[in-house]
């Protein structure tokens, strides 16, 4: 298991995302990067019923890992579990309920450049494109602050100056072991960040 | 009362007293008496002769006769005294008693009279009378035993003949060992190993019958038992599959795959035991399986090496030049006896029973699943199956766990790993033998297993055993791991000429090594000690290693080449410092004054010792002196 990183590519004026990913793929092939299939990143929400205040409990799923499933809550807290999971939480409906609307995920392809996964996806919310995800793992590093240079001067070099600093979710734990459910809690991050933008934006329309 | 009651039961035995014991130990009672019975026997104990008239004036009974006159003379008196009849009653007792205290007094004192027995004669002895009876005895004797006597025979007879009773026995036998369940009027038995986890298309079905008594009664029966078992047609026979390693000079030998070779097995006969034939055709059926398992797998798996199957036989290639066949010999009795072929086929028993226990590991995993079982999850996954969820593997992982190897490859695994295995024991022993100059020492590990072995190699000089070379060589399935003195490691492929040379390689090393020690010894200084040296031509394998040598005073100099090719070659080279001139001023010591100069070989097959650290050590020793 390697050390990724996850970054919101801000999509420019002018431009749709699919063009915006298509450049990111073009950056991609001639930096070395071979396609080496898709990949889908997805989250659903549920709802307490009962509590006050309402507390919040997001599942995802990652393609990287297909026999698992993720499950965190607002608090930060993660339980990775087998995929037989999803099954419990739909016996749990009288005390979780699914908020409506709220499946998001992010999709696209995935490249191989000798040790580093890329991977540029376009999120989207209810079927509409909301942003684009690019994920960079280093695979044989298992501690982000080891290769956290080499990582930046790549991602620097694919979406510019957005890399500046480790994202915020990694900062805090960079000499931990890196487990895969770090990286969905960036991914969880992002999701949440682009929910409420189009939360935020649907009022001003 | 302190202490509680106890009930009490009082009652009257019931025994009846035992009138007599009969010959055979049955008892015969006295019969209770009956009701009217009873009564007549207490009747009996009334005393009908006790004076009562006096007391009671009832008419006394029909025993005691007494006259009218008496009766009439004397006449009732009641006022009399009463206790009258009490009075002459004890008189009368007393007199009795005296008469019987006289008559015991006399029998005792012996005074005036002797009590003598009376000497009767004896009964008059009738001869035949007596006989007749002593013989009406043992008639009666002799019956009893007769009928004794009989009833043995007959359960004897019966033990032996096959009745009833002995199939049910042999049943209860056959129970205990097969499943057997009952249709109809027919009892069917199970010879598949579907209970043990098998899948295989063919199952065997076995009818068992009761041999009928078709000799007449008189004679013996020679069968061992009422039980018999038929066979289903197919699983006739005796069966078994031989695995054999063969090197070739070709790369296949498809001359050898048109040859049945139906060993001379014995064939079951029809009269053995019932066991025997069961086992015979559990066996025929796991061959059978087992050899369809292998040539499925030999048809659809894409190894690297073709396999060829052909009729009865599979054949693949191990190694180039070594051939693998495993051929289901299956020998019914019908077929007519064909030639052997001149070349005995050589099995090998260790890769058969390998075979029995993949394919018996197989249904193992068919039916056992690991634990845990749970009701809503997928049964027989693996534990690292079930983690990879909660681990997040990643899809690299998973796939690499789908990976499983079948019963071919695995048993080709093996039989690669014994070829290779017996090959590498006869190059070092080879080597070991010719070469007598350092002596090559291997100690197999017993430690090993069917995919691995390992070795130690000891290489010594003898009488300089303080400097060894060990080798540790690790023979996994298709190349040799080897771990150097130093700890260093190198791959060895599965030719036997790359280990040969690489023997003779470190052999070279080792005696390089060896003058170093002497040097030590000497008290001579090493000047160099190159392992691999870039001097001379290039090997054909192996590198050269050289050492040179200088003596105390400095004015000799020894240069030794060790080349697995070439050999060994010793130069000296004698400095006399007198003769040089000029001498610089860079020049400090005596020794570096002359480096350069003549080598001069040395002939080491004409210097004196036992081996070559013998020899340069014997020339060392007279050239300190020397010098």
């Amino acid at each position: 298991m390697g050390v990724s990183c996850v970054y919101s590519y801000p999509v420019p004026e002018g431009r749709s995302g699919a063009q915006v990913v298509e450049v990111l793929q073009k950056q991609v092939e001639t930096l070395g990067g071979i396609k080496a299939g898709n990949f889908i990143v997805d989250c659903e929400t549920y709802q307490s019923v009962m509590l006050n205040p309402p507390k919040t409990l997001h599942i995802l799923h990652n393609s990287e890992h297909p026999a698992s499933c993720f499950a965190i809550l607002d608090s930060g807290a993660t339980l990775v579990a087998d995929t037989l999971f999803n099954g419990l939480v739909l016996y749990l409906k009288n005390f979780y309920q699914a908020r409506k609307g709220a499946k998001i995920e992010s999709k696209g392809q995935r490249f191989q450049l000798s040790d580093f996964v890329l991977k540029i996806g376009s999120v989207s919310l209810a079927g509409s494109m909301k942003g684009v995800l690019v994920e960079v793992e280093y695979c044989p590093s298992v501690v982000a602050a080891d290769c956290w240079n080499l990582m930046k001067e790549l991602l620097q070099s694919l979406i510019g100056n957005v890399a500046e600093n480790p994202p915020p979710s990694l900062k805090p734990k960079m000499d931990e072991t890196y487990t895969p459910a770090m990286t969905m809690l960036q991914y969880l991050d992002h999701f949440n960040s682009f929910r409420t933008a189009a939360a935020m934006g649907q009022p001003l329309r | 009362m302190a202490a509680p009651s106890v009930n009490v039961c009082v009652e009257a035995a019931l025994e009846n007293p035992i009138q007599e014991v009969k010959y055979d130990g049955q008892e015969v009672y006295v019969a209770p008496l009956t009701m009217s019975e009873n009564l007549s026997k207490l009747a009996h104990k009334i005393n009908f002769f006790k004076d009562e008239s006096e007391e009671k004036g009832k008419p006394t009974s029909e025993g005691e006769r007494e006259t009218d006159e008496e009766k009439v003379l004397a006449p009732f008196q009641p006022s009399l005294w009463p206790w009258d009849s009490v009075r002459n009653k004890l008189k009368s007792a007393l007199t009795e008693i005296s008469v019987l205290y006289d008559v015991l007094s006399i029998v005792k004192e012996k005074h005036y009279m002797v009590t003598d027995p009376v000497s009767q004669d004896a009964p008059e002895l009738k001869a035949p009378l007596q006989m007749i009876a002593k013989k009406k005895s043992l008639v009666s004797v002799c019956q009893i035993l007769n009928t004794g006597a009989d009833r043995l025979k007959r359960v004897q007879a019966e033990m032996d003949s096959n009745t009833q009773d002995n199939f049910l026995w042999e049943l209860l036998q056959l129970r205990k060992n097969w499943r057997l369940k009952k249709v109809h009027n027919t009892i069917l038995g199970e010879l598949s190993y579907k209970s043990a986890g098998s899948r295989f298309w063919q199952g065997g079905t076995f009818e068992v019958l009761k041999t009928s008594d078709l000799a007449a009664e008189g004679d013996v029966t020679n069968k061992k038992s009422s039980l018999d078992v038929s066979i289903p047609s197919e699983l006739e026979g005796v069966a078994y599959i031989q695995v054999e390693v063969k090197s070739v000079p070709d790369l296949i030998d498809l001359t050898s795959a048109t040859l049945k070779m139906p060993a001379s097995l014995g064939a079951v006969s029809a009269d053995a035991y019932w066991q025997q034939k069961l086992e015979t055709a559990h066996n025929v059926l796991f061959c059978k399986e087992l050899f369809a398992q292998l040539a499925r797998e030999a048809v659809q798996i894409k190894g690297s090496t073709p396999h060829l199957v052909v009729g009865n036989q599979i054949l693949t290639n191990v190694f180039p030049g070594f051939q693998l066949s495993i051929v289901l010999c299956h020998y019914t009795g019908k077929e007519k006896k064909v030639n052997l072929s001149p070349t005995k086929p050589e099995h090998n028993h260790v890769l058969e029973h390998s075979l029995h226990q993949l394919l018996r590991k197989v249904h193992d995993n068919n039916l056992n699943t690991s634990p845990p079982h749970p009701v809503n999850s997928m049964l027989g996954m693996t534990k690292r199956r079930r983690l990879a969820g909660p681990q997040a593997m990643s899809r690299q992982e998973l796939v690499q766990m789908t990976h499983s190897e079948s019963i071919l490859e695995q048993i080709v695994k093996q039989t690669r790993h014994a070829v290779l295995r017996i090959r590498s024991m006869n190059v070092i022993d080879q080597l070991a033998i010719t070469m007598q100059d350092p002596q090559i020492c291997a100690h197999w590990s017993c430690l090993n297993n069917s995919l691995e072995s390992s070795v130690r190699l000891t290489i010594t000089s003898y009488c300089f055993e303080a400097n060894r070379t060990p080798l540790i060589l690790i023979i996994g399935i298709d190349n040799i791991r080897v771990i150097l003195r130093e700890g260093g490691t190198c791959v060895l492929s599965f030719e036997e000429n790359e280990l040969r040379d690489f023997l003779q390689w470190q052999i070279c090393q080792h005696h390089a090594q060896s003058v170093q020690t002497l040097a030590k010894l000497h008290g001579w200084q090493v000047l160099s000690a190159i392992v691999s040296s870039g001097h001379g031509d290039i090997e054909t394998y192996g590198t050269t290693s050289t050492v040179m040598l200088a003596s105390p005073k400095g004015n000799v100099i020894l240069a030794f080449h060790s080349s697995p090719v070439n050999g060994s070659k010793l130069s000296v080279k004698k400095v006399d410092t007198s003769l040089e001139s000029n001498i610089s001023p860079a020049v400090t010591a005596a020794k570096w004054a002359s480096l350069a100069g003549e080598f001069k070989e040395v002939n080491l097959s004409q210097l004196e010792g036992r081996n070559l650290t013998g020899k340069i050590d014997m020339l060392m020793a007279r050239l300190t002196v020397l010098s």
